[in-house]
């Protein structure tokens, strides 16, 4: 099992365990629970504590035919079950991210957008706002100095990538809040894949920052 | 409540699938009304869920979650699909769950009851004022901006609370390891 260094804030946790967090951010919060026995242990015990909070709603009595129209729903469909959880060591293997991927990372149809880095947007917006896509960073290749005018959350899907915070590899996540500036630099020798769920637009603070983020399209 | 969802997962036994309904589909439907939700949204949403629960019992764990632990995950979920389904106009009923519900992680199992005690512990000893923020948090699906406002109080303020009460809850879940 390869060691994870960097995880969700808990705040992050918390959120996604309540259901709050847009459908971009999810899928990267649960890639990485799905592999982290640290953050899946508290995903557990926050949800624990939805379910104590459930129990302590005042009810509101449900329509007087409900018990028999759930009956009959359920008759009509076949019993669900276990989702297959691929045990491949594969971090883009697990589910949720596996569904929104076809294929592996190696048939991404990637799409040039600076020097050294190429990206692949994902559709993930049904719920809420929030930007998904997978980029590609050249080995030795610097992204622009930037801020993030929102919440971001990278997961390290291969290779590897330092910034201002440290070193981030196959499976870390930056959980990066409002305001943070940082200009991260792909390291060893293959390409470092991150997949990127993005609040807002990310605001380049140097002039080729400033060049490249229209291409970047966001 | 448990040994109804253990039940209800062997055989499919309706009559504890109806005891189980009877105390938590009103649960539901006032949970996700607290959440925003229309009453007629709600009872939709509550119906959708129970379906669930009686679909999926033989995926319930008690190793893993307490029978209210569950059902909250499945009303969530349900919530989040829903607002998918409006967003996107369809949806596809066997696309993979957003959240897994399995835990890959068997070797992390706690003994659950005392999971729950502890946790219970450590909310009721949570200053009021993180507590009322928390219960907020998780009751309603409204941005913390709008919680800040309506208990009158700086969105720092707001923010800096719930991180307090989330890092002790999680303290409690971290010791039990």
């Amino acid at each position: 099992m390869r060691v994870v260094n960097h995880h969700p804030k808990t705040e992050t946790l918390a959120d996604f365990s309540a259901g709050r967090l847009d459908e971009a951010r999810s899928v990267v919060i649960a890639t990485h629970v799905a592999t982290c026995a640290q953050c899946s242990q508290a995903v557990s015990g926050f949800e624990a504590l939805g379910g104590l909070c459930l129990e302590e709603v005042a009810p509101v009595a449900m329509a007087s035919d409900a018990l028999e129209k759930i009956l009959a729903r359920a008759d009509a469909g076949a019993n669900i079950v276990a989702p297959h959880h691929d045990s491949s060591a594969r971090l883009e293997k697990q589910l949720p991210l596996s569904a929104y991927l076809e294929g592996s990372l190696d048939d991404v149809n990637w799409r040039r957008v600076a020097p050294g880095m190429s990206q692949s947007v994902i559709e993930a917006q049904g719920y809420r706002e929030g930007v998904l896509r997978l980029l590609k960073i050249a080995p030795g290749t610097r992204m622009p100095k930037h801020t993030h005018e929102g919440e971001e959350l990278t997961l390290i899907l291969r290779g590897a990538y330092e910034d201002e915070i440290g070193e981030f590899s196959v499976g870390d996540l930056a959980d990066l809040g409002d305001k943070h500036t940082h200009s991260p630099k792909a390291i060893g020798d293959e390409p470092c894949i991150c997949l990127i769920a993005t609040a807002a637009p990310l605001n380049f603070k140097t002039l080729t920052g400033k060049l490249v983020q229209p291409f970047i399209g966001l | 409540m448990q040994d109804c969802l253990l039940r209800v997962a062997e055989n499919g036994d309706r009559r504890a699938f109806a005891e189980l309904y009877a105390y938590f589909a009103p649960r539901v439907k006032g949970f996700l009304m607290r959440g925003g939700a229309s009453p007629e949204e709600a009872e939709d949403l509550a119906q959708d869920a129970m379906v669930k629960v009686l679909r999926k019992a033989k995926l319930f764990d008690p190793a893993k979650a307490s029978a209210s632990t569950w059902i909250f995950t499945i009303a969530r979920n349900a919530r989040i699909d829903a607002i998918r389904r409006a967003s996107r106009g369809a949806l596809d009923p066997d696309e993979p769950a957003l959240m897994p519900e399995e835990s890959p992680r068997a070797d992390h199992i706690c003994e659950l009851n005392d999971q729950s005690a502890r946790i219970k512990k450590a909310v009721g000893s949570l200053p009021p004022e993180q507590l009322e923020v928390m219960r907020l948090h998780f009751y309603e699906d409204e941005p913390h901006s709008v919680i800040a406002e309506r208990l009158d109080l700086p969105l720092g303020t707001v923010k800096s609370r719930l991180r307090l009460a989330f890092e002790k809850v999680r303290k409690e879940i971290g010791d039990l390891s």
